[in-house]
């Protein structure tokens, strides 16, 4: 008994090192209740699997970890990282890119329509990847963090994201105008 | 199924959905819940609904594409294990759990994610086998503003949409009720302040136009005996003004200074009183800085309101009414003319205050980053020596210092443009002013301008312009002073989570009996830390808690002093709920140590009778002695009257947690709580440590937390937690003998222990600890 451990497909040894998954060792699917999952050569098959990007602002395009969770409360364990997703094939880094994108619910800002300070709040009208927006943010620097050198991501009242990636690439009136009231 | 009644939790599916559904065979209209999410699965947005049923869960939505089908996902009853809700980045999930892997039924945004935590609840109550209630009250969200529905940032958090401007400054001049005696007194000096000013002008009028050049005023050149006269009474006459001026400035200056520091102070405390009733919680959403600046930097915006009733813009705006009734009084027609530039003075400075002085925060920012870049580097600079990275560090501090620089640069550039420019628009004023006033005195028209009109004219126009330039900036001060002072409501308005109920009751005294009932509890929405904890521990009986870090063992101690309330369930102390205990009552009865001991700057006696002024030096001493700190309290030169700094600077960590013990020990708490009270000293430090507790938890009620399984041999019972649950229960002999996590973890760290190598390393790293303090 005294050897007994929760069995689990990852060693304690394989824990301290990354499994690196690649097109010829792994293959990325669709399976049951059309949740994904990752068949791993000599090992098994993991369902239930989503994205997660370790670099998600220096490396958004590598270091693509796909994770799992092993139920009832305990830690949600790494299947492998995907150093170069571009490697996969084609439908295989679609079905990655979805994960992502279900994972990742952000709103992209790529105009600001109106920006305006009203006592402790922030009300903005905005253009984004996901349609026209308008959303209240309270007036505090944890409500909009630095993303990389330039960005910021602006959490609203509901903590919804909104990503600008580079305020400095905004047209100079709208920058202005951010700047002017979002100005850490 | 109980008839639903909530609205959120029973929406309506569209008509034209609900008919395609039912043709898949699903009916709407006999589930027993219904919600709508605002996301579908491929992350994008799209009404989706789920619908319970008796024996499933579906998912429909509106099809995209003719021969989409509306049910996008539907799962058995009986094929699930488990639900729940996954937090994603800016949104989450609900999951089921199918054989051995959990599958996302569907997707909503963080604005839904509240409806959704009620429904994963509702649906793990189904999936139990119990009927769920649903009623109106599922609609409710106390952390949701009542009157606009905005969220709030916590239960009992004061909604910023519905506190307007208006009602703020209403609210600070109820403030000034008890000072209205002299704040009144303050404007009428004010009044006197401002007519004191107009007279110099007048005095220079007449003392051209009848002492220096009577002729051109049309006026009997006096003698100059007459006219010396004259002039001795002018300059007299000047004289008194400057005193009287100078009288009300002082007085003036004294009572704005009475009221406003009064007002401050006022202030100051009852924020600062406010805060200490505060919850812990309270201070895990707000950031100390931030705390600070509200007690120590907005309330001086208080003071600035009186600066304003006095010297700033009450007295700006009376001195530019009576000067401009004043100017035209003198001549109407030289006065429009040289008011001419006063738009454009009063237009550039509004476009300097809306442009310009929004860089003055970058500035700001820029500072308090070069701060934080510096604060950073000097608290880590024995880690940048180790490493080696002074170069990389000096860089890091070069590009904060250089957006300083640069901040400072583009505003002084800014207003070094600026000034000069509004200088040349007054000048302009005063130009026209000695232009055509000049050719009107040349004419000598009769009942025209003369010399000493004209010199009073000037010396007015300048008193015009210069609050002119000053109440263009009315709106940045009111926007600034608004600012503060709803900060400051904001903690005011702040209601603390834990209150003390009316008639609660005090501490049964019957022997401190602790019980925890089905308690759930977590520090984030959504994010259970404790999934229904029970147990009971007996009075006088010594309890340890083991588990991984963030198993939630110090939130059990959290919970058990009161620090948060408790989601679900209740807490019991001699089969009291703690909530119907009075609050003072049971902190008293609950003393803590913890693993970090917080020693405030002051002597070591000043510490050790924190908790109890009233202690008596040897009741001191004892404790001290108990806790195995006499000694070394003794050996320092001043013995108890030693001063120690800032969190205990100048002790090393195992004194610093006798000091604590021996704090503890004078509290003479009913409960003792020892929170990791060992973990960070070196094993010298420990063994002195482990006496003094075994001392004072014989025969108390105590809550032990370890990381040390040894520390914890002799406890009465030993919780062992996982994952937010009590997974084992027992003696140290009954959980070896159950071979589960305990036995797990006692058999990982006695291999460790047994390694030389490890514990050489722990040995270094806590004597490293004792030499670093």
């Amino acid at each position: 008994m005294d050897n007994e451990q929760p069995k689990t497909s990852v060693t304690d040894e394989d824990r301290t090192k990354i499994r690196y998954l690649t097109p010829e060792m792994c293959k990325i699917h669709v399976g049951t209740h059309g949740a994904l999952h990752v068949t791993v050569l000599n090992d098994r098959i993991y369902g239930g699997v989503y994205a997660a990007y370790a670099f998600p602002v220096e490396h958004a395009a590598e270091y693509i970890s796909l994770m799992r969770s092993t139920g009832s409360g305990g830690p949600d364990e790494e299947v492998g990282l995907i150093r170069h997703l571009e490697v996969f094939p084609p439908e295989q880094v679609a079905l990655v890119r979805q994960a992502l994108k279900r994972r990742y619910f952000i709103h992209t800002i790529l105009r600001i329509h109106d920006i305006r300070w009203d006592h402790g709040l922030v009300a903005m009208d905005v253009e984004t990847d996901k349609g026209r927006v308008k959303f209240l943010m309270r007036w505090q620097q944890d409500r909009a963090v630095d993303y990389g050198r330039d960005g910021k991501v602006l959490l609203d009242v509901d903590e919804n994201r909104y990503l600008i990636p580079d305020v400095e690439e905004l047209p100079a009136s709208e920058r202005n105008a951010f700047t002017r009231i979002v100005f850490w | 199924m109980p008839e639903a009644k909530s609205v959120l939790l029973n929406v309506d599916v569209p008509a034209e959905l609900a008919d395609l559904a039912r043709a898949e065979g699903v009916r709407v209209e006999t589930a027993w819940m219904i919600a709508a999410t605002d996301l579908n699965l491929a992350g994008s947005y799209e009404p989706v609904y789920l619908v319970a049923e008796g024996e499933r869960l579906v998912t429909i939505a509106r099809p995209k594409a003719p021969g989409e089908k509306a049910v996008r996902e539907t799962v058995p009853r009986g094929e699930i294990l488990e639900i729940r809700t996954r937090q994603g980045v800016g949104g989450g999930f609900l999951e089921v759990r199918v054989a051995d892997m959990y599958v996302e039924m569907l997707a909503y945004s963080n604005a839904r994610a509240d409806i959704f935590h009620k429904v994963a609840t509702k649906l793990k109550d189904w999936l139990a086998g119990q009927t769920p209630f649903i009623g109106p009250e599922d609609d409710l969200d106390p952390r949701r503003c009542p009157a606009c529905g905005m969220p709030l940032q916590f239960k009992g958090d004061v909604c910023q949409k519905c506190m307007k401007g208006g009602a703020v400054f209403r609210r600070v001049i109820t403030f000034m009720r008890p000072y209205a005696g002299k704040a009144i007194l303050m404007m009428l000096l004010v009044l006197v302040t401002v007519a004191l000013a107009l007279v110099p002008q007048q005095l220079i009028r007449l003392l051209t136009n009848v002492v220096l050049a009577p002729e051109q005023a049309g006026n009997r050149p006096l003698p100059f005996g007459e006219a010396s006269v004259w002039l001795m009474w002018l300059v007299l006459a000047l004289f008194t003004q400057v005193l009287l001026s100078a009288g009300v400035g002082i007085l003036t200056g004294r009572l704005s200074s009475v009221v406003g520091t009064q007002i401050t102070y006022d202030m100051r405390n009852r924020v600062f009183t406010h805060l200490t009733r505060m919850g812990v919680d309270y201070y895990d959403r707000y950031n100390v800085g931030q705390l600070m600046t509200r007690v120590a930097s907005d309330t001086e915006q208080m003071k600035s309101f009186v600066n304003q009733l006095t010297g700033g813009f009450l007295a700006q705006i009376i001195t530019l009414v009576t000067v401009g009734i004043v100017l035209f009084g003198l001549n109407w027609q030289l006065a429009a003319i040289t008011l001419v530039p006063a738009p454009l003075v009063f237009l550039s400075v509004m476009i300097f205050w809306k442009r310009i002085y929004p860089r003055y925060h970058r500035v700001w920012d820029a500072n308090s980053k070069l701060s934080g870049v510096l604060n950073t580097i000097l608290s880590g600079i024995r880690v940048v020596k180790a490493f080696g990275q002074e170069p990389r560090e000096q860089a890091r501090f070069d590009t904060s210092s250089v957006k300083v620089r640069d901040s400072f640069r583009a505003v002084e550039f800014s207003v070094s443009t600026f000034n000069p420019l509004v200088g040349v628009l007054f000048q302009v004023g005063g130009m026209l002013a000695w232009f055509v006033g000049g050719r009107e005195v040349l004419q000598h028209k009769p009942g025209g301008l003369n010399l000493g009109d004209l010199l009073a004219f000037l010396g007015y126009l300048g008193m015009f312009y210069a609050p002119l330039g000053q109440l263009t900036q009315l709106t940045n001060w009111l926007t600034g002073f608004l600012t503060a002072s709803q900060r400051i409501f904001e903690v005011l308005d702040t209601n603390p989570q834990i209150v003390q109920v009316d008639n609660a009751t005090a501490m049964p005294n019957k022997g401190s009996g602790v019980t925890f009932e089905n308690v759930v509890f977590g520090y984030n929405r959504h994010e259970p830390v404790l999934k229904g904890i029970s147990f009971e521990i007996k009075p006088g009986e010594h309890i340890g808690i083991v588990g991984k870090s963030g198993s939630g063992k110090t939130t059990l101690i959290n919970l058990m002093a009161r620090f948060y309330e408790v989601d679900e369930g209740r807490i019991l102390v001699d089969s009291v709920d703690i909530r119907d205990l009075q609050l003072d009552e049971l902190r008293r009865s609950v003393g803590i140590v913890l693993q970090e001991p917080f020693l405030f700057r002051g002597t070591i006696y000043a510490n050790i009778t924190y908790g109890r002024k009233d202690a008596t030096t040897d009741e001191v001493l004892a404790a001290a002695k108990a806790a195995n700190a006499h000694e070394f309290i003794i050996r320092h030169p001043l013995g108890y009257d030693t001063y120690i700094g800032e969190r205990g600077a100048g002790l090393s960590g195992g004194e610093r947690q006798r000091i604590s013990i021996a704090r503890a020990l004078l509290y003479n708490p009913d409960i003792l709580v020892l929170d990791e009270a060992t973990s960070n000293v070196d094993t010298e430090s420990e063994q002195l440590i482990q006496q003094a507790l075994l001392r004072i938890t014989r025969g108390r009620t105590t809550l032990a937390i370890a990381h040390r399984l040894s520390t914890l041999r002799n406890s009465d019972r030993i919780i062992v937690m996982d994952g937010g649950k009590i997974v084992e229960m027992g003696s140290h002999e009954e959980l070896l003998a159950l071979k589960g996590l305990y036995h797990r973890l006692v058999k990982i760290q006695t291999e460790l222990t047994a390694d030389p190598a490890f514990r050489m390393a722990a040995e270094m790293s806590a004597g490293e600890k004792k030499k670093e303090e």
